[in-house]
């Protein structure tokens, strides 16, 4: 270090390319910090469990057609058996929505009868007796519902029910002591209690957008089964055997009644494609940013190799003079790198400054989260590592310039 | 100080070899000033960048300073030229973006010299040619010979053992000139080494000695009468 002093002499007099580098390092830090947590963020998105055990699911949507009132409720039924029948299927049940699904139903939950505003926020499922078996869910307290507690219900007037299975994160929320099991809870704005008699460990909602983030586990299951002419069949197969139900399942609705509609692009899914769905705008988004985060990386070593490439050339009998003067080799190697990594400190320092500002902006304007340090502290050392890296090549050109340069005239 | 003994330069492409130097003997003792000699092309320029260490030679032997320099790694001769030799080129090679003071400082932070002492030094060699008033002042703010100058004491702040000069005042005007010649003989009247080349008669006369090249080799001066002629008139009017 003991150049510092005359190389940040020489850099007060060639200030213009000093800035525009020292800039454009500043900005990639910004820019790259806030895109790698923007990636972070979609990843650990596109990773969250929904609860569910998700290998050999299926989910069918069917739209029953000619019905005249929500009474689909023996149709479903008959579905169901004939699901339930296949050779490769474990269970079935049919559903309002699912994990990940994209649209449900929502409403808030008290514990207090008399208090105006709910406790949480909570997504409502609507199943039978085979939904923990068929989703795969891990009952960590109380029961399953029986059979004999399943009432069929129109999706227009849905009965407050009087049981229902609530995920441990709801559960939690309306008595955070763990004591929920065997408690009342009410359901939207009834007055009628409804008690917890299970607890499963997780069950995300059909949501995967920044909204529902706040109560992304908070589900609950009511023992109802709807009896409108929209529904979701899940459906486990046993082992391995997921694709040949996933032809076999679809055909045999349609064996079971024809007058139904079953969409061609997302009307049959395993669960892997859902997720895949769900999750496609967060991937795209996470590849955009990886994408412009190595282009605009590329472009700030470009920049560093050009420029010192050029400044190498500029003092090839400066180096010269140097070298005779009693620079060695190394010398004029760790010339070029001190004063790349001058610029660079500068940059980072800026950068990391512009980083922070950048994402209060973006906290302010779309709520996103909080940038953690530990993200800036990263893409300092990064930018700093790749200015040395870029500059290594020239630095070397320049280490290689023989002393007798300093003899050659111009 | 300086000896060179049969040596030889030789630059090869694919088709010619050229001997820029060829059975080259030289021997300059500690306290002289030689001046070297001999018109364009002659290997006045090679002789100098071997003696200096810039450039390395084909065969024969180079002692400086009592040591053997032929089979010097690349770290030993950056050494010995820093601490050894004090270079003053004809174009000055000052460092443009550095002051008077920091690009006197340059081979002194090369010999990781303590700060003080560099100081120290520095403020004496400006002193000492006259430019210690300009310490902050920018080489494109003096005049040629004034950086000249400037080169020289950069030269002079190491203490070297030898002074190598490369046409010292080939770009400057007669006046100028003269002063850096002035301070050059001043240098070696208090016992500096110096070795210069110049194709300047008048030069070459104030020096205590002459070697003269031609073809890459040393040669009797009488064997350039034209050169002998002018460079024995300006002895025969010089004052010393």
């Amino acid at each position: 270090m003991m150049h510092i002093k005359p190389i940040l002499a020489a850099l007060k007099r060639h200030k213009a390319g000093t800035i525009l580098i020292a800039m454009q390092i500043a900005l990639t830090l910004a820019i790259v910090c806030n895109a790698v947590f923007i990636i972070h963020q979609r990843l650990e998105r596109v990773q969250r469990p929904t609860g569910m055990d998700e290998a050999d699911v299926m989910a069918i949507h069917s739209i029953f057609v000619g019905l005249a009132d929500n009474n689909a409720g023996p149709l479903i039924q008959a579905d169901l058996q004939a699901l339930r029948q296949l050779p490769g299927v474990q269970d079935a049940v049919s559903i309002n929505s699912y994990p990940l699904r994209g649209g449900g139903w929502s409403t808030g939950v008290r514990t207090d009868v008399d208090a105006k505003d709910s406790k949480a926020h909570t997504t409502q499922y609507f199943a039978d007796e085979r939904v923990l078996a068929t989703m795969g869910l891990k009952l960590v307290a109380g029961r399953n519902f029986r059979a004999d507690e399943i009432v069929q219900a129109d999706p227009q007037s849905v009965p407050d029910p009087s049981i229902v299975i609530v995920s441990k994160a709801l559960a939690d929320k309306m008595y955070p002591d763990g004591s929920g099991l065997g408690k009342p809870i009410y359901i939207g704005d009834t007055k009628k209690p409804t008690t917890i008699i299970g607890i499963v460990e997780r069950l995300g909602v059909p949501w995967n957008s920044v909204w529902s983030d706040d109560f992304y586990e908070n589900s609950l299951i009511q023992p109802v089964q709807l009896t409108g002419p929209f529904t979701n069949y899940l459906i486990r197969s046993k082992p391995g055997q997921l694709e040949s139900v996933m032809k076999a399942a679809p055909a045999a609705l349609v064996k079971a009644n024809r007058m139904r509609v079953i969409s061609k692009e997302r009307g049959v899914r395993s669960f892997a494609q859902i997720r895949d769905d769900a999750y496609k705008g967060d991937k795209g988004m996470a590849i955009l940013m990886s994408v412009v985060c190595l282009v605009l990386l590329g472009v700030t070593a470009a920049g560093i190799v050009g420029l010192t490439s050029f400044w190498v050339g500029q003092r090839r009998k400066q180096i010269g003079v140097r070298r005779a003067l009693g620079a060695t080799k190394r010398d004029i190697l760790s010339y070029f790198l001190t004063e790349n990594l001058l610029i660079g400190v500068v940059g980072v320092v800026i950068g990391a400054l512009l980083a922070i500002g950048m994402n209060l902006w973006l906290v302010t304007q779309f709520e996103m989260a909080r940038l953690s340090l530990v993200y800036v502290l990263i893409g300092v050392v990064a930018l700093l590592l790749l200015g040395q890296g870029a500059v290594l090549a020239p630095a070397l050109r320049a280490s290689r310039v023989s002393p007798v340069e300093a003899t050659r005239s111009v | 100080m300086l000896k060179m003994t049969h040596l030889s330069k030789v630059y090869r492409t694919e088709v010619v070899e050229t001997y820029a130097l060829r059975d080259f003997n030289i021997n300059v003792n500690e306290g002289e000033f030689v001046a070297v000699t001999g018109p364009s092309g002659s290997g006045k320029t090679t002789f100098l960048t071997i003696a200096g260490l810039l450039e390395t030679f084909t065969g024969g032997q180079y002692h400086l300073d009592g040591v053997e320099v032929s089979n010097l790694n690349d770290n030993e001769r950056s050494r010995i030229r820093n601490e050894k030799i004090g270079f003053i080129f004809q174009a000055f090679n000052l460092i443009p973006d550095l002051n008077v003071f920091d690009n006197v400082e340059v081979p002194l932070r090369y010999r990781g010299m303590k700060t003080a002492e560099r100081k120290e030094r520095i403020m004496n060699a400006l002193e000492r040619v006259g430019l210690a008033s300009r310490a902050k002042h920018y080489p494109a703010e003096l005049s040629g010979g004034q950086q000249q100058r400037v080169a020289i004491a950069r030269a002079l702040a190491g203490s070297p053992r030898l002074l190598l000069a490369d046409e010292p005042t080939g770009n400057l005007d007669t006046q100028m000139a003269r002063g850096v010649m002035e301070l050059l003989e001043e240098i070696h009247r208090e016992g500096a080494t110096i070795v210069m080349v110049t194709h300047d008669p008048e030069l070459a006369a104030r020096a205590q000695r002459n070697v003269h090249i031609i073809d890459g080799q040393v040669v009797d001066l009488a064997e350039d009468p034209r050169f002998h002629h002018a460079v024995t008139s300006a002895r025969a009017g010089s004052p010393a």
